[in-house]
């Protein structure tokens, strides 16, 4: 309840908040009696409410994504920004449009998804993982490398096409300022299919998270499991950067919310999930609007702030139960 | 002399003389030995001018990062220990950011020192816990999360910069050599001259200690001081490297256990010494491949280090992974 509550705030804020504000009245005017003379109906439409849509399909993508990825690495630390797979599909799209010499919204639907996934591959497998054995000291500093290696390539092709800073910056932290230009119906569905599929694999990517001999034992196929897994991270992954570039520490902060909320039970996780990841991403965005304003502070460099206290609180209680 | 230690002096050398004779003009390396003492004819403007104050700077950066590496990597006894990963870089490059958008003039070595020490006294503030000691892995992964949140600090505040500012800022965060004057080669070394004198009284602790901690109290040596005191040393170091060419990743990381593999090195000063040589080694060449590998382009050298140093990461981690270190 009261995430669904803050999830209403948060979009509300998103559509009313910034350099033309609109209060409640007016924009449950602006949802039922649209009317396009009034400017301030325009800005909702045309430019807060991309932003919006955006915001709710990075934002439940990526809060999926970090659930699925911590239970599959059994890592609390896990998380697609943090371990490179949001920095492998900025990757493949740079280097898709640099070698096509286009930039459209096809060429990145089209290549976020294998550089997610040959990201999210790699650096399960340097974890560990396939000895069905992610030990979490060794996939977080991997997963550092692997996204230290993506970051640096993807700034050197973008500096390479000296694009500007704005293009630059998109590429590195992820932002919701271009949202009209973004793919967001067709990851919205593919975000939404991927949560469906979700739902579906939860009980047997629940067993993985109780370690390997463990989910043997209760007669998981591991190899499909943890494919299964994989796949749905590569997938929501893969959508969050094409709507919003590569946002870190999303999928890191909400999954312990999600857990207090709905205890062990992976499904019902990955509902409130999705919920807590747009509302994070949602006010972070507004904030961000608000902070320096008239300037705008990308939504990817307020998550890593609300992140990276987050990350040393949780690496401080790593201990006995996680292998080095 | 090993034929290993002459394989890392020639690497240094034919790696400085490359990055001073290629470039988007070629100088022939007689050109720029005429250059160097006639200071007439192309080779004089290339390296008096142009490329030297770089490769100069290139140099003492690497090489002041290839001995803070060393120091952490003997002290913590793990060769992921690298004031890199701990948060010190990025704690020292915050602090020169932070400087640059309130307004403060301060002489940038002095930030980037603060800001190395703040990051370290914050990584040990959090990890210690009375009474037990801390893993070095844990230290890591904090030390980890200390950076992650100084450089999101650091993006944050160059956002506040003006345009024109803020492009600068965001190419000396990722760790850069472009424009160096002598002024600024002149200043890095001093420092790091200062530096390595008093790291030189420091070797006989750091020699003592790693015959054990109670038999180096036995000899006696003061350990928690000693230890403390090379600690400093090792953020001091690479603070004074931060403050001349911004946060370059992955150096430190590489350089000592580069130096001791080709060396052989085993006495803890010949160990320092081949860290350092081999730090300078990389930086200087992942300086001139970032600089004229594509022409036309220059690449801040920070972003080379880490397209190199990162498999390098990956490749330490599964080897510790195969000894069960992990």
């Amino acid at each position: 309840m009261v995430v669904a509550t803050l999830l209403v705030v948060a979009c509300a804020l998103t559509l009313g908040v910034g350099a033309r504000g609109v209060g409640p009245a007016e924009l449950w005017r602006i949802l039922t009696a649209f009317d396009p003379s009034d400017p301030a109906h325009l800005t909702v439409a045309s430019i807060r409410l991309p932003r919006l849509v955006a915001g709710l399909v990075a934002g439940a993508a990526l809060g999926m994504a970090g659930t699925v990825m911590q239970a599959l690495t059994r890592n609390p630390l896990a998380d697609p920004g943090l371990l490179g797979v949001s920095a492998g599909a900025a990757f493949s799209v740079v280097l898709g449009s640099l070698l096509l010499g286009r930039a459209d919204t096809g060429i990145v639907t089209a290549l976020v998804f294998p550089g997610a996934a040959i990201a999210a591959g790699m650096v399960f497998a340097l974890g560990g993982g396939l000895r069905g054995d992610v030990g979490a000291v060794r996939l977080t500093l991997a997963g550092a490398a692997m996204n230290a290696l993506l970051i640096s390539l993807v700034a050197a092709l973008v500096l390479l096409r000296s694009e500007s800073l704005e293009v630059y910056r998109f590429w590195v932290t992820g932002s919701l300022a271009q949202a009209g230009q973004r793919p967001l119906l067709a990851m919205g569905l593919v975000v939404a299919a991927t949560a469906f599929l979700g739902l579906v694999l939860a009980p047997v990517i629940e067993t993985l998270s109780l370690g390997a001999a463990m989910a043997r034992g209760l007669g998981t196929r591991l190899m499909r499991a943890q494919a299964g897994a994989l796949f749905l991270v590569t997938v929501l992954t893969g959508a969050a950067v094409a709507v919003a570039g590569p946002i870190a520490f999303l999928g890191l902060m909400v999954p312990p919310l999600a857990r207090r909320i709905t205890g062990h039970n992976l499904r019902a996780e990955l509902v409130v999930a999705a919920a807590i990841g747009a509302t994070i991403l949602l006010f972070a965005d507004t904030i961000g609007r608000l902070l320096l304003a008239p300037a705008e502070v990308r939504v990817g460099v307020m998550t890593a702030l609300m992140g990276g206290p987050v990350f040393i609180w949780i690496a401080r209680g790593l201990k006995g139960g996680w292998r080095a | 002399m090993r034929s290993g230690t002459i394989a890392l002096s020639v690497m240094l050398i034919a790696g400085i003389v490359a990055a001073l004779a290629i470039g988007d003009v070629m100088v022939s390396p007689a050109d720029l030995w005429r250059g160097l003492w006639t200071r007439e004819g192309p080779g004089a403007l290339t390296l008096w001018v142009i490329r030297g104050p770089r490769v100069v700077t290139a140099i003492a950066v690497g090489a002041l990062l290839g001995l803070s590496g060393a120091l952490l990597q003997s002290l913590l006894r793990n060769p992921l220990a690298s004031p890199d990963l701990l948060g010190f870089n990025p704690g020292a490059g915050l602090a020169i950011i932070a400087a640059t958008s309130f307004g403060i003039a301060w002489p940038a070595p002095l930030l980037a020192a603060g800001g190395g020490i703040a990051a370290a006294v914050v990584l040990v503030a959090l990890t210690w816990r009375p009474g037990h000691s801390t893993s070095t892995l844990t230290l890591i992964l904090v030390g980890l999360g200390v950076g992650f949140t100084a450089a999101a600090l650091s993006s944050f505040l160059i956002l506040a910069l003006p345009a024109s500012q803020a492009l600068e800022a965001q190419r000396w965060l990722s760790g850069s050599l472009a424009a160096r004057s002598w002024a600024q080669a002149g200043q890095v070394w001093a420092l790091g001259a200062v530096l390595a004198v008093i790291l030189a009284t420091q070797v006989r602790s750091l020699k003592l200690m790693e015959l054990g901690e109670d038999l180096a109290a036995g000899l006696g040596l003061r350990v928690e001081r000693a230890r403390w005191g090379l600690v400093m040393m090792a953020v001091l170091l690479a603070a004074a490297a931060v403050a001349a060419a911004g946060p370059v990743p992955f150096i430190a990381l590489m350089a000592a256990p580069l130096g001791a593999a080709l060396t052989g090195a085993r006495t803890p000063a010949a160990r320092l010494l081949a860290a350092a040589a081999a730090g300078a080694a990389i930086c200087v060449l992942a300086d001139l491949v970032a600089r004229a590998a594509i022409p036309g382009v220059q690449l801040p050298v920070g972003v080379m280090t880490g397209i190199l140093g990162a498999p390098y990461l990956l490749w330490r981690l599964s080897r510790e992974m195969e000894r069960g270190g992990l």
